[in-house]
């Protein structure tokens, strides 16, 4: 019987997971047919999307405290992304609460949809969260992985636009293998469908326009995002009130090694070095969203004044 | 009878409309991939007849092979949609089933 419930239990990780990936590659597709796969944003917990009232927050957080983290996490995945290999439980999260008495939050969202969208959502949603929360809040601290950094980025140039009340107590935000100049993946296939829509033959044509069904989301990454039909990284400022870390990781141990040089973290290149950047040599652009090493770099940010 | 059969039967309603979700895009993938690949098999075909269709005397008989052949393709790609609707309809009434059991469920 146990077995029967961890086999549907398992079964339904693994439908979430495929919805997850079928929304990153085709979202905005399946948001506009109202297709039942299309995720609709939301603060998961134990799977479930977490209703934002006063009781429902009081019931999933028994002890709150001022302090909140949320984490976003990036193209085709879900919170899932977040959990320590061997101990899917343990989150930067987790490991924050327990460390520094951060409440997290974890989002689960549609990464096909435009970023400017899904930044003008997370607006919103970040606004009823911390109207119902049961405490104020005085300290946000915000971690996105991948997409997700540009999500926040998005979130605070929405929220900051409107003045709205949430935005003044971000602390930090900390961007985890986070393509701000653009993704150089994306632009290739930009390229690619580009090149294949161009060959006057119909397979060729064929191949091209299946390639160019991929989501907004995807689309997006290319320049690193935009708002409002405008360059993301030129044209949108960095959110004043807060620091910004910068956390990225490389395919190889020695960063100056070819391959680190050309594919980066195998997704995106790392940032030229600064004072709040940190280069994680060896660690890819996945397990940038759960690695031992990161999550100290991100206490320590986080302990720090 | 599919009542008795979905006796002790239950599912999330939020896994049954991702089931119905991978139903519908399944069925409008296949459904816009026959589309697809039947013009592409259209302007395939029309290469080699529209060579030799220059040949003057076989002109005339090219062009009749043609219109058989894209008519034969046409049904093909036909059947396969309408095969596809089919299907989707079967399935789609099954999970209007278990929606109404789940809901009767849901409420007692």
């Amino acid at each position: 019987m146990a077995n029967k419930k961890n086999n549907y239990a398992s079964l339904l990780a693994w439908g979430d997971t495929a919805a997850s990936f079928l929304n990153g590659c085709f979202g905005d597709y399946l948001s506009d047919r109202d297709n039942g796969l299309a995720i609709d944003m939301a603060f998961y917990r134990n799977n479930l999307p977490l209703k934002l009232t006063p009781v429902a927050l009081k019931a999933a957080c028994p002890s709150p405290t001022g302090k909140l983290c949320v984490l976003v996490h990036g193209l085709c995945c879900h919170e899932g992304v977040w959990g320590f290999p061997g101990d899917p439980s343990r989150t930067y999260g987790s490991a924050l609460q327990r460390d520094l008495g951060y409440t997290p939050f974890l989002l689960r969202y549609n990464t096909g949809l435009p970023i400017a969208y899904n930044g003008q959502v997370l607006d919103t949603l970040l606004e009823r969260l911390l109207a119902a929360y049961p405490v104020p809040v005085d300290d946000l601290v915000l971690i996105g992985h991948s997409m997700g950094g540009l999500v926040l980025r998005a979130a605070c140039h929405y929220g900051a636009r409107r003045e709205a009340g949430w935005v003044s107590r971000v602390s930090r935000v900390f961007y985890l293998g986070t393509p701000h100049e653009g993704a150089a993946l994306e632009r290739m296939g930009h390229l690619v469908t580009r090149m294949l829509q161009a060959v006057p033959h119909p397979v060729a044509a064929l191949v091209g326009d299946i390639a160019n069904q991929r989501s907004q989301g995807i689309k997006d990454l290319r320049h690193g995002a935009v708002v409002d039909g405008v360059d993301f990284s030129d044209s949108v400022p960095w959110l004043a009130s807060a620091k910004h870390y910068l956390i990225a990781g490389t395919v190889t141990d020695d960063p100056e090694h070819l391959a680190s040089q050309l594919f980066g973290d195998g997704l995106v290149q790392p940032p030229q070095a600064g004072e709040h950047v940190k280069l994680f040599p060896g660690v890819a652009h996945m397990q940038l969203a759960h690695d031992e090493a990161v999550y100290v770099q991100i206490k320590q940010w986080c302990a720090s004044a | 009878m599919v009542r008795e059969r979905l006796k002790g039967f239950f599912m999330e309603p939020k896994t049954l409309r991702q089931i119905r979700g991978a139903k519908d895009l399944a069925e409008e993938t296949v459904d816009a991939a026959a589309l697809a690949i039947n013009e592409v098999q259209r302007a395939m075909t029309r290469l080699p007849y529209g060579l030799l269709s220059r040949i003057t005397p076989i002109s005339a008989p090219v062009r009749a092979v043609e219109q058989a052949h894209l008519k034969i393709a046409d049904s093909v790609y036909f059947s396969i949609r309408v095969g596809n609707r089919l299907v989707g309809n079967v399935a789609g009434f099954v999970l209007d089933q278990l929606d109404a059991h789940v809901q009767r469920k849901g409420r007692s």
